[in-house]
């Protein structure tokens, strides 16, 4: 996005003074920051429990489910603490949370297994990733008291 | 050496995300998690590509794999169909759960016989 663009979106909203004093670059270094953090957790996890290319991918699935949990808990106890804890929600969940986890790798990992004719890994892998990461996400929402 | 290329990657995927998803949440407005559908769609999109092509594991090829890890995110997805009401049932939520998973496997096959052969 070009910086011209940045600002007309900061201008566009209501308050764009309050918006223009927390930061856009601090802003841009928490999610940069928590994405490395995120990205790195996840690759030292992958090296754990590595798999063959059309093998099992528990290691993502383990990411995926434990990140969808702990963003849940998170989501909800913000809502309840401190709403305008813009900095937490941008390292934290946006660059930590959002990077630990994959969807792009999650979709390949998928076709790989159909493509192994696996089919019965691709159905347990899908139905894993589904219910259990709602059920994970589910869980973390309620534990930490916010609404569904 | 390949772990640093793709935490550092990662990171710049993750302020990718931050700035595309908010982009696009902001122009199509709330009650739908739009940006995080966009990013989770072109990002299997190109893995797919990028799968397909296949080749040597070079540090650009890791590079790329580890930015689109952290431009695409599973949490947020996950969240966000429980946010907008998958436990009452409403239609929008089974839209984006759906859609995500269909658009997202559809996508990434498509880009991945794009690029391979």
């Amino acid at each position: 996005m070009a910086p011209g663009q940045t600002e007309g979106t900061v201008s566009s909203h209501p308050h764009p003074r309050s918006q223009l004093s927390r930061g856009p670059l601090r802003s841009l270094a928490a999610v940069l920051g928590g994405g490395v953090l995120g990205s790195a957790a996840r690759a030292g996890i992958g090296e754990l429990m590595s798999h063959p290319a059309d093998g099992f991918p528990a290691s993502v699935l383990a990411v995926n489910l434990i990140g969808s949990f702990l963003l849940g808990y998170l989501v909800s106890r913000w809502e309840r603490t401190a709403p305008d804890r813009r900095w937490s929600v941008q390292f934290w969940g946006i660059g930590l949370l959002g990077s630990f986890t994959t969807f792009s790798t999650f979709s390949v990992d998928l076709i790989m297994l159909v493509d192994a004719a696996r089919v019965g890994p691709a159905v347990t892998y899908l139905m894993a990733s589904l219910v259990g990461g709602l059920a994970s996400a589910l869980l973390g929402l309620r534990l930490g008291g916010g609404a569904t | 050496m390949s772990l640093v290329i793709l935490s550092l990657a990662g990171g710049v995927g993750a302020v990718a995300r931050y700035t595309v998803s908010g982009f696009a949440q902001e122009r199509a407005g709330a009650g739908f998690p739009a940006g995080t559908m966009l990013v989770n769609l072109s990002g299997a999109f190109m893995l797919g590509l990028l799968v397909g092509a296949g080749g040597a594991t070079s540090p650009w090829v890791i590079g790329l794999a580890g930015f689109l890890g952290g431009f695409t995110t599973y949490s947020t997805w996950m969240v966000e169909t429980l946010r907008i009401g998958l436990v009452r049932l409403r239609p929008l939520a089974f839209i984006n759960l759906l859609g995500g998973l269909v658009g997202g496997v559809a996508l990434a096959a498509l880009g991945r016989s794009l690029t391979n052969g």
